[in-house]
């Protein structure tokens, strides 16, 4: 009888696991970073030369409050696996080079905007009405149909120039991830079809490591020292459990830490951008995906 | 041996007294197209050679394109995002709408056109990206110059309605060539 039970069970989870696509697989962040891999330094870079735009930059340490401002996770930071919404994995996995609001940098960092809008027949034949081309809706079906595929095959492989969403996404989280694009375009109704899903911690520290800190940390290599720092070098992020705890980890992340840098080493704001958009169970999350799967190279 | 080459050259210069040129100005509001129809209508061969349209830059690139009817149009994507071909209509007949497809930068897409008229290319990723293709139904058509004039060599003497096709307007006159012909366009209404 306990064993029909546990074979019920094992087809029921298999079933559950089928239905949600594939299972999230949590794997350690590997290679170089992004920009050294497109072969670009990263003060030529859209976040390097704006960073103001990714939040402010560090406040020096004339400037923090007093005291110091200690790691304030929340109560729900318990390890527990929470309801994230497309939107939080805009944020996680695209917001760092889009932006908030999907417009990018062009032309280094595309707009993804336009591509999102073109999956609605409906909002295609209106724009096109107002500069006077008349598009029948037996055109703007299947060319809405055609801009989907594309789209959804760029959010699961990347592009040229574009990582692929690594860790790669669950067909649920591209499920999630497309319905808020399609809000974030202003495709009228969309606001209405959010699709949520659940994550573990670990998971949503993979996407943020891989999809943001990636872009400009290699996962391993040699500490730099404060004049290569001056000269540009970025830390590899095998080293960031180990120089940093948690709460400075945090702080440095949401609210910013200076560095030292130059020979002789002073405190200076340091080249990385202030990642106001995450809050601190969120990057206590990357920390400890950082901890528990080490960067390999 | 002589005498086989002094009737072509005798030919060649018959040919040529029965041929001019057809030019002229027209008064557009950006780079448009001439091209002719032969009066009765007179089918030609389709070219050999293939004609490019390039999607670079967010834009099409020429901006406008003018080929003979059959030529086969080679797309080609140069730029980090997908694009996409489509047309609404030629010379405004919706049934003539096609879709040639959406693709990644390094692939190309092909089409043969084989109906005459005012193509408007649209990308539907893109709506900002608009172009233009001008499919003559003759061999003889020029694209104007950035002061409006065109010029259409070896033009046949004989009867043709000339088409002078701006920003997707069409002019139409009835035009005799003989010799060297010129002819102005008004804006189109």
């Amino acid at each position: 009888m306990r064993h029909g039970m546990r074979i019920i069970a094992v087809v029921l989870f298999l079933f559950a696991l089928s239905l949600s696509g594939c299972a999230q697989v949590v794997t350690p962040v590997e290679g170089e970073s992004w920009l050294e891999r497109l072969h670009r330094p990263f003060d030529e870079t859209s976040m390097g030369k704006s960073s103001g735009v990714y939040g402010p930059a560090a406040p020096m340490p004339s400037e923090w409050p007093l005291p110091h401002p200690a790691l304030q996770l929340s109560n729900e930071f318990t390890g527990q696996s929470t309801t994230l919404h497309g939107s939080d994995l805009y944020r996680f996995k695209c917001q760092g080079c889009h932006g908030a609001f999907g417009t990018g940098a062009p032309p280094e960092i595309n707009s993804v905007i336009d591509p999102v809008r073109a999956t609605s027949a409906r909002m295609y034949i209106e724009r096109m009405k107002k500069v006077g081309m008349d598009v029948a809706s037996k055109d703007a079906v299947p060319l809405a149909g055609q801009a989907e595929a594309m789209l959804l095959d760029r959010l699961h492989k990347g592009g040229t120039d574009m990582p692929s969403p690594n860790p790669y996404l669950t067909n649920a989280e591209v499920r999630s991830l497309f319905a808020y694009l399609r809000q974030l375009a202003g495709i009228p109704g969309a606001e209405k079809r959010q699709v949520p899903v659940v994550e573990p911690p670990l998971r949503v520290g993979e996407h943020i490591v891989k999809s943001t800190c990636h872009i400009c940390h290699a996962s391993v290599g040699p500490n730099p020292s404060p004049r290569e720092l001056s000269e540009g070098q970025i830390p590899p992020l095998s080293r960031l459990t180990t120089r940093l705890s948690l709460n400075e980890f945090v702080t440095k992340v949401t609210v910013g830490t200076p560095v030292l840098e130059g020979s002789p080493a002073m405190p200076a704001r340091g080249h990385m951008p202030v990642f106001t958009y995450l809050t601190p169970d969120e990057a206590a999350d990357a920390y400890l995906y950082l901890s528990l799967y080490p960067p390999r190279n | 041996m002589k005498f086989t080459a002094l009737l072509v050259v005798l030919l060649l210069s018959c040919l040529n007294a029965f041929a001019g040129t057809l030019s002229g100005t027209v008064k557009a509001t950006r780079q448009s197209a001439v091209v002719l129809e032969t009066v009765p209508a007179k089918a030609f061969p389709a070219p050999t050679q293939t004609a490019a349209m390039n999607q670079q830059g967010m834009k099409f690139m020429p901006a406008l394109l003018v080929i003979q009817q059959g030529t086969t149009v080679v797309f080609s994507n140069d730029d980090n995002v997908p694009h996409n071909v489509f047309w609404p209509s030629i010379s405004g007949n919706k049934k003539l709408s096609h879709n040639v497809g959406t693709f990644n930068k390094g692939k190309t897409l092909n089409f043969k056109y084989e109906n005459a008229g005012n193509v408007p290319l649209l990308c539907n990723i893109h709506s900002e990206m608009v172009g233009t293709i001008v499919v003559s139904p003759s061999p003889y058509f020029a694209e104007t110059d950035a002061a409006g004039n065109y010029t259409i060599k070896d033009v046949p003497d004989g009867t043709y309605k000339a088409t002078a096709w701006d920003n997707g307007k069409a002019t139409t006159v009835p035009v005799t060539v003989k010799g060297d012909t010129k002819l102005d366009f008004a804006p189109a209404k």
